[in-house]
């Protein structure tokens, strides 16, 4: 299974992005990954440009937000068919309310959304989805 | 005219900068008190240099810092730069210092040299006769350079490598060593004026689970790339890995290998110096810890034998450190060292042969290069993954060498990715590495990284 990942935006912070990418090689995917501040088109240019199973998209620095509004506009350009969209990290800046940070993003067009939320369980979290969905 | 010249000319020539005169430089240089060479301190005395980060927007506020370093005893002073100049972003730079001046807060994270121009730093910098250091991470430092040398800073952080992948996405790696070819070009000329300019490279890269054969490679390669244009006094650095062992081992073989490598080109006239970095990784959130943790690593410099050392705060987890904290942690080094006379020589044989095989392993393999120069076969080398470096952010850079720490906290290579050591040499890392029954690897790296925490 293909998964493109990253960090989006301005956000230099490679040590997470490293170990999710390694992460997701165990788990056995095979990995495209747009290292650090890496723009939403980008992502969705890979997405297409490696027929991918799952955009995993990362921040650490809060401004993932900013960068994530544009999503569904992006998405109805193309379509993608049942890629599933996934986000996690540090969401938001300063102290968050998961409660209505996580509904926000899947409004912009995330399946899954991971705030503050272990590397593991969130990955566990995306292989049962992608179970559910029969893939 | 010289080429080297007319590219001074040119670089040297823009808006801020106002009227840079070579003669004048020149004539400072040759001229300059000798207690601003920290090359010239190397040669006078044994005790341990003692050196701190740190850097602020305006003038008055690195002069205070300057005196509340010198008040605590510090040997060397630092003089940290901005990230908009790193990024040669001046007007930026130009307008965050106006800001900074107006309102008395600091809107840049370091000083803008450019800006505020040699002929008023160098006030400063002859004002406190002391060796000042510059830091930063550019990987265009060219202008920098220049103006840092002729305000009479005359040692120079960096180098193409540790200041372009630990630092950046995509500033073109060919561009860098050309960049910084000039950097050691000029540094070479105005070393023949009067006491040397020292080079230094920048050792803990990433400072993430940083495999101390990386590390001596990249080291020795910019020392050579630094010595071919004519620099002839370098300091070779890194930092403390988290186990006392490794930390030894590296300094060992950093040192032997070092002179191996500089007489082999024919740098026989060439000063090598170590300096080690205080732990460059996560800091404790509890300062008492942080406390412990500086003291023990000074006594580990003391063990390794570092020229230099380059002190951290026990403000560390919590962002740029107050003037008062970051001369307390040079009082409490200094401190420190002077219970630290006449250290035992320690070793480790079997570690320090293999770490010293791999690193030739690897520095073969870069000499193998067909191509012409030494920076175009370490260019190729890099595209490879002949070397890498763990954590880097930039895409060139072959993300394949994952590191654990072993049962005594020692990095060590899990994977080897494409870097050209022998199946010898990887099969002693390897044994070295216990996982336990089911443990992934990732689990396994973050607990390594955060082990001061």
């Amino acid at each position: 299974m293909k998964v493109v990942t990253g960090v989006v935006g301005n956000d230099v912070h490679v040590v997470a992005n490293r170990l999710i990418d390694i992460s997701l090689r165990e788990r056995g995917f095979e990995v495209f990954n747009l290292g650090v501040n890496t723009y939403l088109e980008e992502f969705l240019d890979a997405v297409v440009e490696t027929d991918a199973d799952v955009l995993l998209i990362s921040s650490l620095n809060g401004e993932a937000e900013g960068w994530c509004r544009d999503l569904a506009i992006l998405k109805s350009r193309y379509d993608f068919g049942d890629v599933v969209f996934a986000i996690g990290g540090n969401l938001g800046v300063g102290e968050m309310n998961p409660e209505t940070l996580v509904p926000k993003y899947r409004g912009y067009g995330f399946d899954l959304v991971f705030h503050q939320i272990d590397l593991n369980v969130g990955l566990d979290r995306l292989e049962e989805h992608l179970k559910e969905r029969g893939k | 005219m010289s080429l080297l010249q007319r590219e001074r000319e040119i670089i040297v020539h823009n808006e801020f900068t106002d009227r840079f005169d070579f003669d004048e430089v020149r004539e400072f240089v040759a001229g300059a008190s000798k207690n601003l060479f920290i090359s010239h301190r190397f040669k006078t005395t044994d005790k341990m240099q003692v050196q701190p980060r740190g850097g602020f927007p305006t003038y008055d506020k690195v002069f205070k810092l300057y005196e509340e370093f010198k008040s605590a005893g510090v040997d060397i002073l630092p003089l940290t730069i901005d990230s908009n100049t790193r990024l040669n972003d001046y007007a930026t730079a130009k307008k965050m210092l106006a800001l900074s001046e107006e309102n008395d807060v600091d809107m840049l994270n370091g000083y803008p040299l450019i800006n505020h121009g040699y002929r008023t730093t160098r006030k400063m910098i002859t004002h406190f006769d002391t060796p000042v250091s510059l830091r930063h991470g550019t990987p265009d430092a060219r202008l920098l350079v220049e103006i840092a040398l002729a305000s009479g800073i005359f040692e120079i952080e960096g180098g193409p490598i540790t200041y372009l992948l630990p630092y950046s996405k995509n500033f073109p790696l060919d561009k860098a060593f050309l960049y910084w070819k000039y950097v050691e070009r000029v540094c070479a000329l105005y070393s023949e004026l009067n006491e040397p300019i020292n080079r230094e490279s920048f050792g803990p890269l990433s400072a993430t689970m940083q495999p101390p054969v990386i590390v001596l490679v990249i080291q020795l390669i910019e020392m050579l790339l630094s010595l071919e244009e004519g620099v002839k006094s370098f300091s070779v650095s890194f930092s403390q890995t988290g186990s006392m062992l490794q930390d030894i081992v590296s300094a060992n073989v950093l040192k032997r290998l070092a002179r191996k490598y500089a007489d082999r080109f024919g740098h026989k006239d060439a000063d090598i110096h170590l300096v080690y970095h205080q732990w460059m990784g996560a800091f404790p959130y509890d300062k008492s810890f942080s406390d412990a943790l500086i003291t023990t690593s000074t006594v580990i410099a003391a063990m390794v034998g570092a020229d230099k050392i380059i002190t951290k705060t026990r403000n560390e987890a919590f962002g740029i450190p107050t003037k008062e904290a970051n001369a307390l942690a040079v009082a409490s080094v200094q401190y420190t060292l002077g219970m630290l006379q006449g250290l035992p020589d320690v070793g480790d044989e079997a570690e320090e042969e293999n770490l010293a095989n791999m690193v030739d392993e690897i520095m073969e393999a870069v000499f193998n290069d067909p191509a012409d120069t030494l920076w175009r076969k370490v260019y190729n080398a890099i595209k490879k993954g002949h070397i890498e470096i763990p954590f880097s952010p930039h895409i060139i850079n072959a993300n394949e060498v994952i590191t654990v720490r072993d049962p005594d906290g020692n990095i060590r290579l899990y994977d080897r990715g494409k870097l050209p050591i022998s199946d010898r040499s990887f099969a002693f890392e390897k044994s070295k590495i216990r996982l336990r029954e089911g443990e992934r690897v990732v689990d396994k790296i973050i607990r390594d990284i955060g082990i001061m925490l």
